[in-house]
């Protein structure tokens, strides 16, 4: 019990150490990285949904982006309306895609992957598109989502944008460390098991369905902050913020990060971010013809996917760890 | 009256494509266990293909004869390239139910990719092989065509001809088995590893014709970038799904259901809630029936 | 021990961020007083964002080859006031949240002077709530949208349009339609966002009702059969003329199944989807067009006699890899040819205030193909006012009404619509615009 404690604290004090740091980075780079940062931090917070999801719980969205549009204008439409202050427009989004979630979970606890699969990328192509039926929700060029000027107190040259990254790295954080603590309590172990075997998990006495449709809703809630954290960074929402291929590029960034290892989900988003630029400056270098340039992007994240999943499907944090497992292993005889 | 009968002709033209695409995922589902999302990127290369004949030959048949060959030679050559690779290093954990979802996306980014850079200045499109001027009859004219006449034949023809080959012949039957028991099947004698590259070439075939089919029947332009393709893969996905991703005839089911309703939708609801409305259709059925319309309960059994 | 490897890797991953970010602390360029951002004695970078893959790359794609060449033809001819011009494309694939990170980089990492073309209005609205050049005094010059908010100086004070607005456009279109096919039943199918909510709106104020509206939603007309049930609405209710407000690729797809269902009306399509060139290449035959009438605010792009189309047809056939010319690259190198014009009487001393502050007291006067008058003020930043109205034959070419320009001018509020008595001004010697 004490020992308990104690690595929670530690947890804890690491998580205010590793947040201070940021800031002090925050500090030291110039806006684009900043502006980056804050991106990357949206990032980390949406995969991190989609790996306790996935890695977590077992189940599989194609439909994050959707899950995302619902905090995006959840935040929005709260901010614009009724003028709450930016934290609770933040609470509501969470709350919202949670509740979305948790309506959704219900149905995916009854369906076995592939149908999932199904359904989670109908609604990704689906729920984005409904933005143009319904006036308030601004149509295709979206709704205005202002967070606010940073305090004054900060000083004059506290950039928007070190205001953002500041929102967005610290709610990562938070995020983070929620669920590092979520996936230790009961509930981590419960969905654990089911994860591993359901009939194993429903004779041990826990109700599979229910399990599922929360880790769902945790999910969910988890994603409606990283649409949150998006509408923030581009200060609008609009339905082709959230297109099919950003739900994908979720996906895509928790097999890069090991759907299986939390800790490993900055490697997804580092990739995610920095990946197009890595292609710009290739293409700078070495192609002469537009069709070549504008296609490696595309190219180089395909590529790298079918690579990670062929060669280290779990992730290179797991393969790492269990190269080392194997090595300690021998080193024992 | 009669704008009620084009919405139906409308809708049972659309649907059959989406049951072309349906089948290809189906028929990869059955042998593998991989819904395969590539799908998308092997018809456009296919159709690529076709229309590169198209331009040298100027017979659209003999085109589409040379893209189903080489769809189901793109098919074949994935299966052995990639998934055999990946299943032998992947069988167990949470990530063997997504890892084939991404290997499939990556692929589909990588053909994309690949067109882009290598085809993305060509202005490529193919014309009708019959008209596609609408039959009339007293004095009204018919949403429905040679060219949709054709559409429809090709659907069924695939359907029966490939549902004849998996309930008659022993091609069939070991399709089946290496799906659902690959060791079982190993074990009996099947060839298991051929027998699912079989799966994913008939796959390729199949996706080779919708798009060799719906190219023309639309609009005829041809771009890597296309919203055509990608939108006939997440349709073909949810009329799959909606069939119960298990048998052919429930793919056309599916495939036939969503196209009347969205054809529904669009004529006599609202165009914006055409992509939300495929999605309630889905849910609606994955409520009533969790594993599609078509029992697949059967099918588990089998 | 699991928890040890764990802590060691969020140890690490903070290293990976910290490392990732500080990449850049590397010493920013040596900074030149003497020069704006973006500009040096002998050099001038612009920079823009637009869909160069992805569903809505189509056509669009085809735009900076064309400023390029045009870029590239001033640049062979010495520059301007002696400096040469390069502009640098980025993808944006029309998401927003690309169009802001790329604008980012275009901003804080390339250093581009200004910005110039941006397309897309989610995506402008994106990037001037986020990057906010209007805050930063950055331009940007001529985006490619024709939504009538972005000549708001006080909402967007560093952005200037160039195309009329669509309810400029609507309006023309109202009048036009009244004039020529009075007693006509109406037809109107358009995307439903504000891309068609600004039509519908511009259609109201001039006065035009329509017997029978389709509406279809973005991206839908990729769905099969969607626009053979267009045209079967459009049949029912009895459409005899036919306005389209659509993009390239719903044009394509109406007159297809048009064609498919004997459905013969007069089509009257909107300038944004009306580029032959791309119906072509979305595969509609170019007879389909034929009869088919369209507006558009520059000329035609195969009317040779028109000396910007002349010289624009040749720079394209030396600086542009053989492109085919049609009205992207004629709309891309107009847009250069002003961005030039401008950069040019901003003078030697270019600064982002002067050029602001020189297309805010000179656009008016500035040559350009346009053929109507720029708008642009001190206190407005809207741009052309005005459309002609023309007739493809069945080989796709698209010629004026009565065998010359005809151009109707209004404004995006409640202003008449009038026969323009606007004369252009003539060509600056071989197309290089000096004051």
């Amino acid at each position: 019990m004490h020992r308990f404690q104690h690595s929670n604290f530690s947890r804890l004090l690491f998580f205010v150490l590793l947040g201070g740091l940021l800031f002090l980075a925050g500090n030291r780079v110039d806006e684009l990285r900043v502006y980056q940062g804050a991106t990357l931090a949206m990032y980390v917070v949406a995969i991190s949904s989609l790996i306790l999801l996935t890695g977590y719980s077992g189940q599989v969205s194609l439909g994050h982006g959707a899950l995302m549009a619902i905090g995006g204008y959840s935040a929005a439409l709260t901010r614009n309306y009724l003028s709450l202050p930016i934290w609770l427009c933040f609470v509501i989004a969470i709350l919202t895609a949670a509740i979305a979630g948790a309506v959704l979970g219900t149905a995916a606890a009854r369906l076995s992957g592939p149908y999932l699969a199904g359904t989670t990328l109908a609604l990704a192509v689906g729920l984005p598109s409904i933005a143009n039926q319904f006036g308030f929700l601004g149509g295709e060029q979206g709704l205005l989502f202002d967070v606010g000027m940073p305090p004054a107190s900060f000083g004059s040259d506290f950039s928007p944008y070190k205001w953002y990254f500041w929102i967005a790295a610290s709610s990562a954080l938070i995020a983070i460390w929620w669920l590092q603590n979520i996936l230790r309590s009961r509930f981590g172990r419960i969905w654990r098991a089911v994860r591993d075997n359901e009939v194993a998990a429903q004779l041990a006495g826990i109700h599979v369905g229910k399990a599922k449709t929360l880790a769902f809703t945790v999910s969910s809630g988890l994603a409606g902050l990283a649409g949150a954290l998006l509408a923030m960074t581009i200060a609008t929402v609009s339905p082709s913020a959230f297109p099919l291929t950003l739900s994908f590029a979720l996906l895509t960034g928790a097999v890069l990060s090991g759907v299986t290892t939390l800790p490993g989900v900055m490697i997804g988003a580092v990739t995610l971010v920095a990946t197009p630029e890595i292609a710009d400056s290739i293409s700078r270098r070495f192609a002469s013809s537009e069709n070549v340039t504008m296609n490696l992007p595309g190219l180089l994240v395909s590529t790298l996917l079918v690579l990670v999943v062929l060669l280290v499907p779990n992730g290179p944090v797991e393969q790492w760890r269990s190269v080392r497992a194997r090595k300690s292993a021998h080193a024992a005889h | 009256m009669f704008q009620l009968l084009n919405t139906i002709l409308i809708g049972i033209t659309s649907g059959a494509i989406y049951s072309l695409m349906a089948i290809a995922l189906v028929l990869v589902w059955r042998s593998t266990r991989v819904v395969n999302f590539a799908q998308a990127g092997q018809a456009l290369l296919s159709t690529y293909i076709g229309f590169e004949v198209i331009q040298r030959f100027d017979s659209y048949w003999i085109a589409l004869i040379v893209a189903i060959v080489a769809g189901a030679a793109v098919g074949a050559l994935i299966d052995v390239l990639f998934m055999r690779f990946l299943f032998s290093r992947n069988t167990q954990g949470p990530i063997a139910g997504v890892a084939p979802i991404i290997a499939t996306l990556g692929l589909l980014g990588l053909i994309r990719g690949g067109i882009g850079i290598f085809l993305g200045n060509t202005e490529a499109s193919i014309r009708p092989p019959v008209s596609n001027v609408g039959f009339t009859i007293s004095g009204h004219t018919l949403a429905f065509s040679p060219l949709k006449f054709l559409i429809v034949g090709a659907v069924i023809f695939l359907m029966l001809a490939l549902s004849l080959i998996f309930q008659r012949t022993n091609i069939g039957l070991a399709l089946r088995a290496s799906a659902y028991a690959p060791e079982i099947a190993r074990l009996a004698g099947v060839r298991v590893d051929g027998i699912r590259t079989l799966g994913w070439a008939l796959a390729g075939a199949a996706g080779a014709a919708a798009g060799m089919l719906q190219t023309p029947n639309g609009d005829g332009g041809l771009s890597p970038d296309s919203l055509d393709f990608s939108l006939l893969l997440v349709f073909g996905f949810i009329a799959a799904v909606i069939g119960g991703l298990e048998s052919l005839i429930g793919a056309v089911v599916g495939g036939l259901l969503l196209g009347l309703v969205l054809a529904f939708v669009l004529t006599y609801v609202s165009g914006s809630l055409v992509f939300i409305i495929a999605f309630m259709v889905l849910i609606l059925v994955l409520l009533l029936r969790p594993s599609g319309l078509i029992g697949a309960k059967r099918g588990r059994r089998a | 021990m699991i928890g040890m490897n764990r802590r060691k890797f969020l140890v690490t991953s903070a290293v990976l961020v910290t490392g990732s970010l500080s990449l850049a602390t590397l010493p920013a360029q040596a900074f030149s007083p003497r020069y704006e951002v973006g500009v040096t004695a002998s050099t001038i970078k612009l920079g823009i964002t637009l869909p160069m893959t992805g569903g809505a790359s189509p056509g669009y794609k085809k735009i900076p080859g064309g400023m390029k060449a045009y870029f590239d033809y001033v640049n062979a001819n010495g520059g301007v006031n002696g400096r040469k011009i390069t502009l640098i494309v980025k993808d944006d694939a029309y998401t927003p949240t690309s169009s802001v990170q790329k604008t980012n980089e275009l901003i804080l990492k390339d250093k581009v002077f200004a910005l110039i073309g941006a397309l897309g209005t989610a995506n402008n609205k994106a990037v001037a709530a986020s990057v906010n050049p209007g805050r930063r005094g950055i331009p940007s010059l001529f985006v490619n949208t024709g939504y009538s908010g972005f000549a708001n100086k006080k909402a967007y004070p560093t952005t200037f349009s160039l195309f009329p607005s669509y309810i400029m456009e609507a309006k023309i279109m109202a009048q036009y339609i009244k004039e020529t096919y009075p007693g006509k039943k109406l037809g109107l199918l358009y995307q439903a966002d504000d891309f068609g909510r600004d039509a519908l709106a511009g259609f109201k104020q001039g006065g035009l009702n329509f017997d029978v509206k389709v509406p279809y939603a973005p991206l839908s007309q990729a769905v099969a059969g969607t626009s053979a049930t267009w045209i079967t609405k459009l049949a029912a209710g009895g459409a005899e003329v036919v306005i389209l407000f659509g993009v390239s690729s719903a044009t394509g797809a109406a007159l297809g199944a048009s064609y498919a269902l004997k459905f013969k009306p007069q089509w009257v399509l909107g300038s944004v989807g009306a580029d032959s060139t791309t119906i072509k290449e979305l595969g509609v035959p170019a007879a389909l067009l034929g009869g088919v009438q369209t507006t558009s605010f520059v000329p035609a792009p195969a009317d040779t006699n028109d000396e910007y189309v002349k010289l624009f047809q040749e720079i394209n056939a030396k600086y542009n890899n053989h492109a085919v010319f049609d009205n992207n690259i004629l709309v891309g190198m107009n847009t250069a040819f002003v961005a030039v014009q401008a950069i040019a009487a901003a003078g030697k001393k270019l600064t982002r205030k002067s050029l602001i502050a020189t297309i805010e007291k000179k656009g008016t006067t500035f040559a350009s193909s346009g053929l109507s008058p720029l708008a642009v003020s001190t206190t407005s930043h809207a741009g052309y006012t005005g459309y002609w109205f023309g007739t493809y034959d069945t080989t796709g070419t698209l010629k004026p009404n009565g065998g010359a320009y005809t151009v109707y001018t209004t404004d995006s509020g409640a202003g008449a619509v009038v026969k323009s008595t606007y004369k252009r001004p003539a060509m600056p010697a071989q197309g290089l615009p000096t004051n």
